[in-house]
This record gives C-alpha cells, sequence and structure tokens, in this order.
C-alpha cells in the first residue's frame, strides 16, 4: 500500500512536469522574410528525406511562404528506411513522393538507370560546386560533412587521432572507436569507398583490427559523451546540432587526410511514377531549394551549402571554401557499380568477428 | 406433447461405433433412464437427444417434430428442452437469480414475469434464499440445484439430466434424488435420466434401459430389469437382488409378509418395492460382530 | 411443419459466417503479401530459381547469424519462463507482502520500447564506463570491470528482461484461473506443498507454459532494436539485424535476400508452434469448470519475508535500473556527467514532448492506430480460438500457424510485402492510410492476444456453453453471454498485449507513415536515431507513466478483475 502511494507521488510529479512543459509553449518561429512567391503553381507535393526532422519544420514554414499554394509534405526516414520503401513501391509500380531528397550521388544513378527520374534543367548550374548530372536528372542540395569528434571533457585533443589514417591505425584507440554503417547508411557507404580509393583495401582492413563498433550515429554520439568511445567518425552536422542546441562540447576534428562531403541530391520523379504527377510544382520546389534563398535553409539545418555564392556557414562550422580545400574524393559512378563487392568487402573484414 | 420417438439411430466417432440402431419411443410425462457402465454410450444418446451430436444415421422425434433425421437438424438450442450437466456448468459470473432467469430472458419475456418465474423456480429447488449469491459462494449440492432451476426455468416438456448426482456425497445424494423425482410428478414432465448407478436408477424410474456397448440389452419398470434380468450382461451387471414388496409409513417401512419393520425417510408413504442386495445382508455372529454372508 | 423443418435445414450458421470472413481476412491481408514476397525471392529473374536462397545460406557470416538467433532465443526463452515460473506462482498464489505492486512492477517491461530499455543496459552494463559496472568494480574492489554487455551473454540478459513478461503475464493468469481443489487433494494425498508445487500445480500448467515459452522465443527471434544495440558494437549479428542490412541496401535483390533470410524465421516460428503443440498434444486441462470454487492462496509461513525481500531486489535489478536509467536520462544536459553535476538537471525534454505539435498529435495517431489493432485483432483472436478450441473443422489449426508466422516475420519484412502488395496493384490501394499500419501491427503482433484468448478458452469447460444452447442461446449470443465474459480478463488482458506493442511500433511504422499517420514509434525512432537519447528518454517515459496510469485506472475500475 505504501508503494501504492509512492506511485502515486510520482505519477503527481509527472504530470506536473507536463503541465510545466506545455506552459513552455512552442518559442520558434520563421521570421525570415521570403523574397520569392511562386503563386502560379499549386497542388500538392510530397518529398521523402533523410534530413532531420527539426530542419524539416522549419523549412515547412519557410516552403509555406515560399509556396502559398503548394501543399508541401515530408515523409521523413533514414536513407535505408527510405531506399527500401521506394524499392517497394517500385515493386508495386508508383512511388509515393514526387521529389527525393536522400542519400549519396550513386543511388542517383541507379535511380536514373531504372528510368525513374524526370530531367529538369536548373536555371543557375554555374554556381554549384560540386557534381551534378550533366543531363539534368539530379543536382547535389545539401553537403554532409563526414569527420572525426571527440569529447574534450574526457579526452585531450592531442590524445586521439587527428586523421582518417589514425583512425584505422592508431592502435592505442583499439575498441574505443565507432562509425555508421556502410550496409545501411548512404553516407557511411560514400566514405567508405573514398577511402578505399584513398588507402586501398588495407584500410578497411585496419577498420576492422581496430574493433571499431559499427551503429547509428545517435548512439555513437552518446558513447562519446559518456566517454564509452574516444573518438567516432560522424556527419558533421549531428554535431554541430548537438552544440547549438544543447551547449554540447563534441568537437569536430577535420581530419589531416580531408573530411568526405557528400553531397547529398535533390531529384524529381517522373510523371509516370510520382504520387502527384505535379511536375510543374516540383520543378519550382527544386528551383527553390537550389536558390540562394533555399541554401540558406540548408546552412541552418548544420550542413553545407552546394553553391560558391552563399556566404553564411553553419554554426560552429567552417567556410564553404575552407572545407572544400582540404578533401578525399568520392568515385560516384564506383560506388554505384561495386556496391555489392564494397559491402561484402567491408562485411568481412569489419562485421565478422 | 413430449412423445419421442428414437428411430435406427446410430453413432459413429472415427471407426468406433459408439450407438448401433437404437430404436426407443418414450411415453410423454415419463420418468426414463439410461443406465450403463462408463463409456457404453448412455451419455452419447443423450447428447443426440439435446443436439449436441448429429447421429450419423437414424431419426430423432420430439413430440411431432422431427429434430434429427436425413437432412434435418434442429441444432440444441432450437429443440426446447432444458438440460442438467454433469459439472452442474453453472455460469460462475452470473449469481443464481440471472443464472436461472437466463433461458427466460432469451425467450424476451417481460422482466417482471421473469421475476416471478425465476423465483417460483427457485422455490421448487429450495434455493430462493440464495438468489442473489454467486455460484462460487454456494456448495456443491447448491449449485447443482441452480443447475436444476436453469434447466427447469424454461417450463420444458423434456428434461435431461447427464449423471447429476454423481459429484455430490451420499446424503446429498439421496437427497437431490428424492426432490428430483418430487419435481418429475409435480411438472409431469419427461425426463431422460443418465446414470451408472443402479440404485438412481430404481428409485427414481417409470423406465430403465440397460445399455451396453451401443446397443439396448434390456428395457423396462424398475421391478421388471430387477426382477427378471435377462441373462448375461443384464443380470452381471446389475447383480443378485432381492426383491420384496412393503409398505412405507409414518417414518417406518414394513416389510410384508414379516413382521419386521425399519427406519425410513418420512416423506414416504404408501406401497413401494423393496430392493436388498445379497451384500447389503449382515448377520451377528456370537461374538456381536456384524458378517457379511455374501460378498460381490 | 414440413415448411419449418426445410427453412431449419437451409438456415446459414452464423457461426461459420464469421469463421469463413475471418479467414478470408486473414488470407488477403497476410498470408497474400507474405507469400508474394517469398514467390519474388524464387521467381526474382522471371522463372524459378534458387540462387537468392543459395547465395543467401552459403554465405558463412549468414550462418553465423542463424546461429546467433537460435542460441539467444533459446536461452532467452529458457531463462525467461524460469524466471516467469516462481514469479507467478508468488504474485497469483500466495501470501507474499506487496503481490498487487509486484504484478504491476513486472510487466513494466512489457510497456515501454526494447531499444530505449536497450539503450539504458548500454549505459549501465558498457565494459569501458558502464555505470553499474564502475560501481561493481569498486565496490568489489576487482581489476577489470565485471561485465561486458557486447557480448552473447549481454545480449540474453537484455532480451530476457524485456521478453519474460511475455511469460509471466500467460503464466500467472493460467496460475490465477486453476482450480485450487486440484492441489487440495494432492496435499490431502499426503504431497508436500513444493511436491504438489512440482507434480500437480507445475503440470497443470504445461499448455500455458509452453505457450509462454513460444511466446517468448518467436519475440526474442524476431526482435531487432536490442540485437541492433547491444549485438552490433560487439559484432553479435542476429537473422534480423542482418535482414535490415539487406533491406536497407533499396534494390530488389536487397529485399529478395531479405526475404530469403527472413523464410527461416518464419519456418522457425513454425517449428516451435509445431513442437509446442506436440508437447501439449492433447493435455488441455480445464481448470474452469461449471463447478465454481474459491481461489485459495498459499502461506508462505516463515519464507514470507525472505521471499518478499528476493523478488524486491528482483524487480530492483530487472526494472529499477534500467527504469531509473530511463528517467535519469530524460532530465540530463550532458550525458558525460552525473545528474546532480551543477547545471545538469534539465526538464527541457520534458517540455519539448509535452509542447511539441507533432508529438501529440502523433501520440493521438498512436493511440487510435493501436487501439484499432487491438480490438480488430482480438476479435480475429476469439474467433480463431474459438475455431480451433470448439470446432471439428478440418485444418482448424492453420489459422493458429498463421498467426504464429505472422509473429516471427521481421516486421521490415511485413511492411515491405504490405507495400508492395496493397499500393493498389492488386485491387486494394491501402498505402498511407492508417489502415495499413494497423494491418501490419494485427499480423506483428496478434500471436500475443492468441495464446492468450487459447489459453483462456481451453481451461473453460465445453458444458458451460452447452448450458447455454440448450437454453435457447445461438451462437452470437452464447459467445456474448457466456463465452465471452468467462474468457473477458483474458480477453483485456490480449487486448492490451496487443495494444502496447503496436503502442510504440517502430519499424514498420517508420516505412509505411505518412504526413498524417505519424505515429509515436516513428517521433521515438527520429529522436532516438537523430541525436536526442535524452528527449527518446522522456517520450519512453511519458509512455511508461501514461500506460501504468492507465493499468492502474482499469484495476481500480474494474475492482482488480482486469489489468495486466
Amino acid at each position: 500500500m505504501k508503494l501504492t502511494k509512492k506511485l502515486c507521488g510520482l505519477f503527481t510529479v509527472g504530470a506536473l512536469v507536463l503541465g510545466l512543459g506545455a506552459c513552455g509553449g512552442d518559442a520558434s518561429g520563421g521570421g525570415k522574410d521570403i523574397s520569392v512567391v511562386n503563386s502560379d503553381v499549386s497542388g500538392k507535393v510530397v518529398i521523402y528525406t533523410s534530413m532531420y526532422e527539426d530542419i524539416i519544420e522549419n523549412m515547412e514554414k519557410q516552403l509555406e511562404k515560399a509556396f502559398p499554394n503548394v501543399d508541401v509534405e515530408f515523409f521523413q526516414g533514414g536513407s535505408g528506411t527510405i531506399q527500401s520503401k521506394i524499392a517497394a513501391e517500385m515493386d508495386a509500380g508508383k512511388l509515393g513522393c514526387d521529389i527525393l531528397m536522400v542519400a549519396e550521388p550513386s543511388y542517383s544513378l541507379e535511380l536514373k538507370e531504372a528510368g525513374i527520374l524526370h530531367k529538369y534543367d536548373f536555371s543557375d548550374k554555374s554556381k554549384l560546386v560540386f557534381d551534378y548530372d550533366p543531363e539534368g536528372y539530379w543536382y547535389p542540395v545539401r553537403v554532409c560533412n563526414m569527420v572525426l569528434a571527440y569529447n574534450p571533457d574526457k579526452y585531450d585533443k592531442s590524445e586521439v587521432p587527428q586523421s582518417m589514417k589514425a583512425f584505422a591505425e592508431d592502435r592505442t584507440m583499439k575498441g574505443k572507436l565507432s562509425m555508421s554503417n556502410p550496409l545501411t547508411s548512404g553516407t557511411a557507404y560514400s566514405s567508405v569507398v573514398g577511402l578505399l580509393d584513398k588507402y586501398g583495401e588495407d584500410y578497411i582492413k585496419a577498420l576492422g583490427e581496430q574493433e571499431v563498433a559499427i551503429e547509428s550515429g545517435s548512439v555513437a554520439l552518446t558513447k562519446l559523451e559518456t566517454g564509452e568511445c574516444s573518438e567516432i567518425m560522424v556527419l558533421e552536422e549531428s554535431v554541430l546540432k548537438k552544440r547549438e542546441e544543447e551547449n554540447s562540447t563534441l568537437e569536430v576534428i577535420y581530419p589531416e587526410d580531408g573530411s568526405i562531403p557528400v553531397p547529398s541530391p535533390i531529384m524529381i520523379v517522373d510523371d509516370e511514377y510520382s504520387a502527384n504527377a505535379n511536375i510543374e510544382a516540383a520543378e519550382a520546389v527544386e528551383e527553390y531549394f537550389l536558390s540562394k534563398e533555399g541554401q540558406k535553409m540548408i546552412v541552418d539545418g548544420w550542413m553545407y551549402a552546394v553553391r560558391t555564392d552563399v556566404e553564411e556557414k553553419p554554426y560552429d562550422g567552417i567556410a564553404l571554401t575552407e572545407l572544400l580545400k582540404n578533401t578525399i574524393p568520392v568515385d560516384w559512378e564506383k560506388c554505384y557499380r561495386q556496391r555489392e563487392e564494397i559491402r561484402t568487402m567491408f562485411e568481412e573484414y569489419v562485421t565478422v568477428q | 406433447m413430449s412423445t419421442i420417438r428414437i428411430e435406427h439411430i446410430t453413432k459413429k466417432f472415427g471407426d468406433n461405433v459408439i450407438i448401433r440402431d437404437f430404436c426407443a419411443e418414450f411415453e410423454d410425462g415419463k420418468f426414463i433412464t439410461f443406465l450403463g457402465a462408463s463409456g457404453c454410450g448412455k451419455t452419447t444418446m443423450l447428447r443426440m437427444l439435446a443436439g449436441f451430436e448429429k447421429p450419423d444415421s437414424g431419426e430423432i422425434h420430439i413430440g411431432d417434430r422431427l429434430v434429427s433425421g436425413e437432412g434435418v437438424f434442429v441444432p440444441p438450442e432450437k429443440r426446447g428442452i432444458g438440460m442438467v450437466f454433469q459439472s452442474y456448468a453453472v455460469w460462475p459470473h452470473l449469481n443464481v437469480f440471472d443464472n436461472v432467469a437466463y433461458p427466460l430472458k432469451l425467450m424476451k419475456i417481460p422482466n417482471d414475469e421473469i421475476r416471478k418465474r425465476v423465483m417460483e423456480t427457485l422455490d421448487i429447488v429450495h434455493i430462493a434464499e440464495y438468489a442473489k449469491r454467486m455460484p462460487s459462494e454456494l456448495s456443491g449440492g447448491q449449485q447443482q440445484r441452480v443447475a436444476l432451476g436453469r434447466a427447469l426455468a424454461a417450463e420444458p416438456n423434456l428434461l435431461l439430466l447427464d449423471e447429476p448426482l454423481s459429484n455430490l456425497d451420499a446424503k446429498l445424494r439421496e437427497e437431490m434424488r428424492y426432490e428430483i423425482k418430487e419435481i418429475h410428478k409435480r411438472l409431469k414432465i419427461t425426463v431422460v435420466y443418465v446414470t451408472h448407478d443402479q440404485s438412481e436408477a430404481m428409485t427414481m424410474s417409470d423406465v430403465i434401459y440397460v445399455i451396453n456397448e451401443g446397443a439396448i440389452e434390456q428395457a423396462g419398470s424398475p421391478v421388471e430389469i430387477y426382477g427378471n434380468p435377462k441373462q448375461g450382461f443384464v443380470s452381471e451387471f446389475l447383480g443378485r437382488i432381492n426383491l420384496l414388496s412393503g409398505e412405507a409409513c409414518d417414518g417406518k417401512l414394513k416389510l410384508c409378509d414379516t413382521e419386521s419393520s425399519m427406519e425410513c425417510d418420512a416423506r414416504f408413504s404408501g406401497k413401494t418395492m423393496v430392493a436388498i442386495r445379497p451384500d447389503d445382508i449382515y448377520a451377528i455372529s456370537e461374538d456381536g460382530r456384524f458378517v457379511q454372508i455374501c460378498s460381490k | 411443419m414440413l415448411t419449418k423443418q426445410k427453412s431449419e435445414k437451409f438456415t446459414p450458421d452464423v457461426k461459420w459466417l464469421f469463421i469463413l470472413g475471418i479467414v478470408a481476412f486473414l488470407l488477403v491481408f497476410q498470408v497474400f503479401p507474405l507469400l508474394y514476397l517469398v514467390f519474388r525471392a524464387f521467381f526474382g529473374e522471371g522463372h524459378f530459381s534458387f540462387d537468392s536462397f543459395k547465395r543467401i545460406y552459403s554465405y558463412p557470416l549468414n550462418w553465423q547469424c542463424l546461429k546467433n538467433t537460435l542460441i539467444t532465443s533459446t536461452f532467452t526463452m529458457i531463462f525467461g519462463v524460469c524466471i516467469a515460473i516462481p514469479l507467478a506462482w508468488l504474485v497469483g498464489r500466495t501470501n507474499l507482502h506487496g503481490r498487487r505492486f509486484f504484478r504491476t512492477i513486472f510487466v513494466t517491461t512489457y510497456m515501454v520500447p526494447p531499444y530505449v530499455g536497450a539503450m539504458a543496459w548500454l549505459r549501465l552494463l558498457n565494459p569501458t564506463v558502464g555505470t553499474l559496472n564502475v560501481f561493481l568494480k569498486n565496490l568489489l574492489g576487482l581489476k577489470s570491470m565485471p561485465f561486458n554487455i557486447y557480448s552473447v551473454g549481454g545480449l540474453i540478459w537484455v532480451l530476457t528482461t524485456f521478453y519474460y513478461p511475455y511469460a509471466f503475464i500467460t503464466i500467472s493468469r493460467a496460475m490465477e484461473n486453476m482450480d485450487p481443489s486440484l492441489e487440495e487433494s494432492s496435499r490431502i494425498s499426503g504431497a508436500s506443498p513444493l511436491k504438489t508445487l512440482f507434480n500437480v500445480t507445475l503440470k497443470l500448467m504445461l499448455p500455458s507454459i509452453v505457450a509462454a515459452a513460444l511466446l517468448v522465443f518467436v519475440a526474442a527471434a524476431s526482435c531487432y532494436g536490442i540485437p541492433s544495440i547491444i549485438g552490433a558494437p560487439g559484432k553479435i549479428y542476429t537473422v534480423t539485424t542482418r535482414i535490415v542490412d539487406y533491406v536497407y541496401v533499396g534494390s530488389k535483390e536487397g529485399l529478395s535476400d531479405a526475404t530469403s533470410l527472413a523464410v527461416f524465421l518464419m519456418a522457425l516460428a513454425f517449428l516451435i508452434l509445431y513442437i509446442s503443440e506436440f508437447a501439449v498434444g492433447k493435455r488441455d486441462y480445464i481448470t474452469v469448470s461449471g463447478k465454481s470454487v474459491r481461489p485459495a492462496t498459499v502461506d508462505l509461513g516463515k519464507w514470507r519475508i525472505p521471499l518478499t525481500i528476493l523478488v524486491s531486489i528482483f524487480a530492483f535489478i530487472i526494472v529499477g535500473l534500467p527504469f531509473a536509467t530511463v528517467f535519469a536520462t530524460s532530465f540530463t544536459v550532458n550525458m558525460g556527467k552525473s545528474i546532480f553535476a551543477k547545471g545538469n538537471f534539465t526538464l527541457k525534454y520534458w517540455g519539448i514532448i509535452t509542447s511539441r505539435r507533432t508529438i501529440i498529435k502523433s501520440s493521438l495517431n498512436s493511440v487510435a492506430a493501436a487501439a484499432l489493432a487491438a480490438t480488430f485483432g482480438i476479435i480475429v483472436c476469439i474467433i480463431m480460438a474459438y475455431l480451433l478450441k470448439r470446432t471439428r473443422a478440418r485444418g482448424r489449426q492453420i489459422p493458429d500457424f498463421l498467426i504464429t508466422v505472422g509473429s516471427g516475420t521481421p516486421s521490415v519484412v511485413i511492411a515491405l510485402a504490405l507495400i508492395m502488395t496493397m499500393s493498389g496493384r492488386f485491387g486494394i490501394s491501402i498505402y498511407n492510410t492508417m489502415a495499413i499500419m494497423i494491418i501490419a501491427y494485427m499480423i506483428k503482433y496478434m500471436l500475443m492476444g492468441m495464446r492468450t484468448v487459447v489459453s483462456g478458452l481451453s481451461q473453460l469447460s465445453l458444458d458451460l456453453e452447452e448450458a447455454a444452447q440448450i437454453c435457447g442461446a445461438g451462437w452470437l449470443r452464447r459467445l456474448k453471454d457466456v463465452l465471452l465474459p468467462l474468457v473477458l480478463p483474458s480477453v483485456v488482458a490480449g487486448w492490451f498485449l496487443i495494444f502496447m506493442p503496436c503502442f510504440y511500433e517502430l519499424t514498420m511504422s517508420n516505412l509505411l507513415y505518412s504526413d498524417k499517420t505519424k505515429t509515436l514509434g516513428v517521433e521515438l525512432y527520429l529522436y532516438q536515431t537523430y541525436h536526442s537519447q535524452q528527449t527518446a528518454a522522456a517520450l519512453a517515459g511519458g509512455i511508461l507513466i501514461v500506460v501504468t496510469i492507465l493499468n492502474l485506472a482499469l484495476y481500480k475500475l474494474t475492482k482488480g478483475k482486469f489489468s495486466i
């Protein structure tokens, strides 16, 4: 009986907390002026994306202003989720979206070959600093930058590896490292291909010997915070977001041998396969995302822009020009053509005990 | 009108013949007993009367109505009969009143009418004071009365009883036996009673059907069956028995042709048959011990 | 008279209409999608081929995964049942102190998403800085950390703590329903209480114990959240994590490969069901008969206090520690520091979960989807349990088998099969509606309800129903007046058992949700994946609080009759 009372007490506290929280309210708000207003397009556009939910929330508000007559809907999921969803939808003959903003260019190559993309001639191609499809099937829209991160509360910067090479080869770090799963994450897969090109198969082998834990970015970040991991290979945006939103002290290390920027593409689905067959609106939305205005939303979302003329940089990040000085390039064609072999190789060196 | 005609009923479970070519006709208002060892098919026959089992062949008529036969099968809920189960089958989630009222509710009788009739029925089975109790608060005997009340509430023309007393202790059993008989007399309904207990069959029945391996061995009144068992199974199953005529009066049972009498239930009176089993006859030896004269 | 007989002959039986309706539902919404997927795995290139199977089953890593799944699920089943039996007995049949309280506590882990719990155990027992590990190391003066969660043992431990409630709920229900006279007669024949427990109680409970073991095994084998969080860092992969690896490739081959591997889990579920049916055989003991009895309580005597203490310690370890960790996480700013460090305590995550519009909307969606799935699911279970236990129809075991196989199928496979078949190509278009989620939930989680209702029904004597039938009640009436009220505790428990996992379901919701049908599981996944363990913890904590209150309210309202 006593315990029951205690439980009741706990609930009262819980209820109070709920009450307080409710009073806190939602204080965020758009506030930016959108100059471009495309009131001539209308209808519905569904976008599949792997961007963060909070970034999307912010984008939704801005898109509402930019496209007062278009109902833009997002489906958010990891790239694995979205890719498998699309595979199943393709089997059924129709996709559930009009625009895709997902993963890395090699996936675009695959979709282009499958013939489900719509060709669009972006008006300002000269401003793009990353590869795009010359025929106009896909354009980079945001840069997810693969870097290293550590926790200065637990380790001194000098103690942890400063390069991608050392990440795999510094044996003092054995068992204290973590990275995302290239089998399920597009950006992790691209990074592995980049590193494979730069350092050869031995690099992957070394990762295996290093006993790197393969897990999702959020779990890795938590482990970095608790000190369970000394260093992780992670997308820069996730660290920057934590720094801005939670005053986290976790720090990014831009590897001496280069970070791996992955330009995530934006693609329009062909009329025949798209959910709403609203090409006109889809084109306008894509144009907007690639515009200076649209790219600012990307930077607000802790990612890097794809245009040379966007001066803003992500919170606590570096300038795009700075970033581009030291990168590890990725061969997208290879990413696409040799996917099976590379995955299997990674599995055999790193995943298997 | 509940004359029951059973014509050439056969029932198999797989390759096992449970009932073979069973034919019988029960007169309206009689107390019929199926007597037999366990596994002889008597319960299956009863369940076919109720409609829980479907005969493989043959016909069953209840009154004028063909309830089971070629291409015809009336499910139990449409046969309008009452039944008491060996395990009582009193619903544990309903109180005594609601248990007994259930068949009346199904008949969509107005509530005050239900009330009246349930209380009458509870009176008949002597549990009126327990109307609001839950079955788990009742003794086994009381629960059996609830089951009986429920079977009687809708005033069926045919009441089926499947070894209703086998779960009760000896004293209760005797009491209930008497009461079931009384109810039969009072309501004048046809009763089909299944038992393996000869004394139950003996004391209650108008007609006994001795059943063995799915077939009728012998049918007749208790006196006929006990006094003149057919050779073979029946005589073996029943054992030897001494039938004497007697007369009950004021709690005394006097055996005719003798001067001796014994105590009996004061509720009984009038001429009767007294059955005495040989193994129930004791002699007193010189040192005052009881000695059984015949063993089984 | 004659015409009346004719009409009686031709009346369609309502019972069979219902049964056929539900069987048709299962065929269309479960069998067809899954068969389609399996069919595709064989006919991937337009002609029949075993290639995909050969490729999958000749790969050594996959064999390692199969082995890991078998080992972890088997041990989880054994430990889960071994924990559940004594707990169910102590809580259900003895005069242990605080029985009611413990009953609630021991089902708590059923009410939170396993992946949230896995994160808590990871924080407690990781080999580098695990809180509990560090504490024990200092306490006992050890040189190294006593536990490593990233091991097969660790995986089994976490799986056990999350899946023993399946066994506990099933077994304690049966314990409480048992006719005590069966035990009493053993005591009277001179058997000691302990001997009675082993010779009578446990033997009578065998069908329920086997059903419980089946549930635990299937749940553990088809679980993805725990092995992905606990197993992966220790390089312990299971069939489910492997399937997700294949699926997330996002190609047709990936899907075929995943299906080929999923067939193993389906076959395993079927095999386990078959073995359990075989083990129990015809031994369905009827423990609720038309003879009403009062439930009896065993007096623990001098063992009452020590056992209460033991049970408390156990509750603290298995429930208290991880849940305290979840709650602590939800109040911590920087998880690298103690929650009591200056400025490290915050209510903001609770603020987030209670103020964000999307979270509130998603919660409502989840309640609706889970409630509908549980309601339809339990109706299917009742009718199919009736078909199984109360009719002699040929093939009556098939729906039970289908429901079991559905549960054994990994969530991701179910979701993809539904997308492929339910988006209009075959005449049914429910993609992007709540209906497709409800159907996915039903396929995955009906087993819990089915087992509960089946064991409730098989403990119910047939006489009770026949008595109503002879009183003139038709099938629907009997179901409503006799069967349902008597199995109602099982039905309510079954409803909750379906409701809970649907309420926070993640994998399938993640693939099937659309703008208007976002659920709590999707939110939880987003927070868990995108850097806010704390928000996820707060959300899980919130779910736990709401569900516990609901459970308590239900208990109070029904005066202790219902609750899980």
